[in-house]
Formats: C-alpha cells, structure tokens, sequence
C-alpha cells in the first residue's frame, strides 16, 4: 500500500468526508482526488521521463498536495523545498537532483522557469496506476554535514510504514482533525500530512505558529484534537500565550513533539496543563523518521530518555568496531526498519552501505540504552545545531563568516537559548574587534537566513583544533 | 525618536528590509523574516530598546505594527 492508493480508497469510501481545511476553504477527500488526478495528467502530457525529478515549492497551501500527490502518480519524484531556500542552498539542490520541473513559488529562483501551481491541472486522460512501494517517492534535503544538501532518498514503503508506526503509536483515528502549523518541507511536518491522510482524518493548515491569534482561533474554529510542533515552538506557544492552551485540555487528544532539547520542567508543565493529552515526543532523522517514541504521561520516570523503538523498530547500540553493546554502555546508536531511507541521492549502493552495521543505519548519535529499553541521546556526532527546529550546519556558516574582510578563519558551536533551543555562537579569529559585531552580524544576514546568522560573536586569538586540522568543537563549548 | 518610527526601524532590521516597505499595516508573515522567530526577536527587541515589558496576556494581541506601537505606546 502506498499513501495515494489509501486517499483513492476514502475518496471512493467516504467521498464527503473533509480532508483539508485551509481558512475558508475546505476540500473533502473526493474534491482532492481529483485535483490529483488532474496534476497527475498535467505533469504526464509533460512527456516526463518516470523517475524525473520535480522541485515544489513546500507551501501550506492547498495546491500543493495536488501538484505533491500528482507527481507522484506521474511517475515522478519530488524534492519538497521551503520557498524561502537560499540561492546558495537552492542552487546546490538542483546540481544535486537535476530536475526537470520547477513548481511552486520560490523567493530566490535565480534565472530558473517557475510553473505556478495553478497551471498544474489538466483534463484527466487515462486511468491511473499507482507507483510501486519500492520506488523512490521524494528526495528530501537535509543539511549535511559539510554544509552541503544532502539528498535523502524515501521510498513509498519508507513513507507508509512510517505513517502506520506513527499512528500506531500516537493513536491516530480517522476522527481526528490536525492542526498542521509546522513547516511541510521538512520530514516532520510532511510526514503528519502523510499519517492523518492515511487514517481519513482531516487537516487544518495554518502557515505557523507566530500568529497565537490565528492558532488558537483555527484549533476552536476547527475543533482541531491535535497538532505536532518541536520544543521552540511550546518555548513561543508558552511566552506568547501563558497557560492558554490548557483551556483545550479536554479537546486535545494528542500532541507530537519533534526531537530537541526540552527541559524537563516544560514537560512537566505541559502535562500538567493537559493531563489527558497523550504527547509523545519522538527521536528520529530525515533518514528514519520517529525511531523512538516516549509518552510523557506513560513514563513520567523516564523524561530524560527519548522513549523506546517505535512499533515495527528496532535500535540498538553499536561499538565503533559495528558490534552490538550491552545496556548501559555508550555507544552509537543505529537503526533497524522498513522505513530507513533507501538511498542517498547520487550516492553508489557501496558508500551508502557504508552508513550501515549490518541492516542496522547509522544514526552518527552516541547514547545509551537501559534496561526497560529506554534510550538517552549523549552526544551528536553530526554537530548541527538545532535553531528552533531548524538545523543549521557549523561549516555553512564558517564559510559565510571566512568570507568576510578581517576574519581569517571561524568557528560555530550551538548554545543554549531558552526559547529557540539553540542559537548559533561564532569564535573569530583576524583583525576585527567587539565593535564590528554588529556590522559582522549585518553582512551575514545579507548573505544567509536570520536564524543562521550568529547571535554571539567572541573574538579569539586561535580555533582549537586536533592535529589533523578539524575543529574541537566540545573544546569550544567550554571556553 | 518617537515609538512608531522605532517600531518601523526594529521591523524593518528583523525583516532585513528597507524602512520604507514596513507599514503600521504590515503584519506576521508579510515578510519570511517575520515568523515566529522574527516575531519574538521584533517583540524582545521592542522591550529592550524601549524598556517596556509585554504581558503574555497581551502578546497574542500584537500581530501587526499597529498593535505594538499602541501597546508599547501605553506603557510609557
């Protein structure tokens, strides 16, 4: 089963039945059908190869599931992109994906042809075929390591298994009505399109979470029974709005929260606030989404974990020789199932199996694992620091900042930040002083997104680093 | 420097746009920077250079200039 074939199957079941909900308009599981059908046979009198890769433009706007759903049942693989993509970071995806569509609307598309979303619709042609589970589905970029887009291949198996050990987890029925305020062009919020489409329930778009205003009005509006968001965005739900959310205490059914740093103390506020929720937190990657699964209310001796395998998933613990380790040693933690990913794009099977100990994926996160099976996450081999929900690689920025006239090299570290996380710190080395910090801070924001840009700058005489030339980032977080 | 042309001055930085394009009408979501990190980041910055402090009751109100330069207006 793919997640198209199950929205055909309530568009034929329960025609009527609302879908989606986006302010005033609302479009039921028949109308959406349909409009997919419509995308797909637009992008089929394309004559586009099957397999082909499209860019969209991840808006929450309706459109966008069609184009998203008719691509796919054209044959093609979309790379869902936030419209705000950098040129850098833009340019980097399409020499990594090739595509041969660009839909959607971008703020920086360089020379590149855009279609609209409302060109993509055409007189359905032919009867439709679904695309095969093992076939690549999207590439979703992530921001790698070195800085560059790395692009995440995902199956339709991937996908739908994921929805289903999501579900099965958060409890997901087709009586439930998600507000989505969370960005959908990343795995979180694409995969909660995916799990509550494949219940039948409904979705409520909204285009985030800085209007409170507008949060709360759609969840009383729609009777919305749940939304997910990461730990930023309870940290502004929170400052924005007190204890507001706990007067839906009784309409909220659940809630799923991204995997960050959340203080132990706003979970136990959270809970208590809503005491019949089930909020569940997860741990997981682009590469295999919700690994993990912790419910507050269920383990509240177990905060400080990231839960236990998700339904369907199995985790353990692996030495650097890529042998499995007893509870309770440190160790990395490595990933069992069908929905690790299926490839990385462009990568060969030979160096993508090297992110395996045998079936199991690499994570590049160190922990433990105790002996109910609950997991905690020490360290991130990885580095990236996590801004609000959004992951920002050291490098991207140390290039930025070594660009610069007066710094001769960089080094960033993430923070703690009591709202967004995580902020970005910057260590300089050169000839500018305290007083260029905010003529530094100015030039970056020209050149990369606000979260980006570093919210401390320390100049120092020499970035520390072990005698192979990389940067010790752990030395760093001390000084 | 009066409350409005400061507020205007703070979005306009947030938003990393030009003072110009920034009105008392101009609202969360009118500019990507004005999410909700810029929406923090416009509020924390009204309080700082202002030395006024909003209530959480009174924040969800302030979505638009307008809404903050009466509520930063009334705290002075």
């Amino acid at each position: 089963m793919i997640i198209e074939q199950i929205i055909y199957k309530h568009a034929v079941e329960t025609p009527e039945k609302t879908a989606v909900i986006v302010g005033a308009e609302t479009v039921s599981y028949a109308k959406l059908w349909t409009k997919i059908c419509q995308a797909a046979s637009y992008f089929e009198k394309q004559d586009l190869a099957e397999g082909s890769r499209i860019i969209l433009s991840a808006n929450k706007e309706i459109k966008f599931l069609y184009s998203y759903f008719g691509a796919h049942m054209a044959g093609l693989v979309c790379v869902p992109i936030d419209s705000d993509t950098n040129i850098v970071r833009f340019q980097r995806i399409m020499d990594c994906s090739d595509p041969v569509m660009i839909v959607g609307s971008l703020k920086n598309r360089g020379d590149y042809q855009v279609i609209d979303f409302d060109e993509v619709t055409s007189e359905i042609s032919s009867e439709r075929k679904f695309p095969s589970e093992e076939e690549i589905a999207d590439l979703l970029f992530t921001t790698g390591t070195t800085g560059l887009p790395k692009g995440i291949g995902l199956s339709f198996k991937n996908q739908w298994v994921a929805a289903n050990q999501i579900n099965i987890f958060v409890g997901n029925t087709a009586d439930d009505i998600e507000l989505l305020a969370l960005p959908i062009s990343h795995s979180f919020g694409l995969g909660r399109i995916r799990c509550v489409l494949q219940k039948g329930g409904t979705l409520v778009f909204v285009p985030g979470f800085a209007s409170m205003k507008k949060f709360f009005g759609e969840l009383e509006r729609c009777k919305c029974t749940g939304f997910g968001m990461v730990p930023a965005s309870w940290a502004y739900i929170s400052k924005m709005s007190g204890d507001r959310i706990g007067q839906f205490s009784s309409q909220l059914k659940y809630i799923e929260i991204g995997s960050a740093a959340m203080p132990i103390i706003e979970k136990e506020r959270l809970m208590s606030l809503l005491p019949n929720t089930r909020i569940s937190m997860h741990y997981g990657l682009t590469e295999a989404s919700r690994s993990t699964f912790i419910s507050f209310h269920d383990n509240k001796n177990k905060l400080n974990t990231v839960g236990r395998s998700s339904p369907g998933v199995v985790v353990k613990i692996f030495d650097e020789y890529g042998q499995i380790i007893e509870n309770g040693i440190e160790g990395e933690i490595c990933v069992k199932g069908d929905h690790v990913c299926s490839c990385y794009w462009g990568q060969s099977k030979e160096d993508f199996a090297k992110d395996f100990y045998m079936d199991y994926f690499r994570t590049g996160d160190y922990g433990t694992i105790d002996e109910d099976g609950f997991i905690s996450l020490k360290s991130r081999i990885k580095e990236l620091i996590n801004v609000g929900g959004k992951k920002v690689s050291p490098i991207e920025v140390e290039e930025v900042l070594n660009k610069l006239e007066g710094i001769k090299e960089s080094a960033c570290i993430g923070v703690y930040d009591p709202v967004y996380g995580e902020v970005v710190k910057a260590f300089v080395v050169g000839t500018l002083t305290p007083d260029d910090n905010e003529r530094i801070k100015k030039s970056m924001m020209s050149l990369m997104e606000s979260h980006k840009v570093p919210v401390y700058i320390e100049h120092i005489l020499e970035i520390p680093k072990t005698h192979n030339g990389k940067i010790q980032r752990l030395l760093l977080q001390n000084m | 420097m009066d409350v409005q042309t400061k507020v205007i001055e703070i979005v306009a930085n947030v938003c990393m746009t030009d003072v110009s394009n920034v009105t008392l009408e101009s609202t969360i979501g009118d500019f990507p920077e004005w999410d909700s990190m810029g929406h923090l980041a416009i509020l924390q910055q009204v309080e700082e250079s202002l030395e006024i402090n909003f209530d959480p009751e009174e924040m969800m109100d302030l979505e638009d200039v307008n809404d903050i330069v009466k509520a930063a207006e009334a705290k002075i």
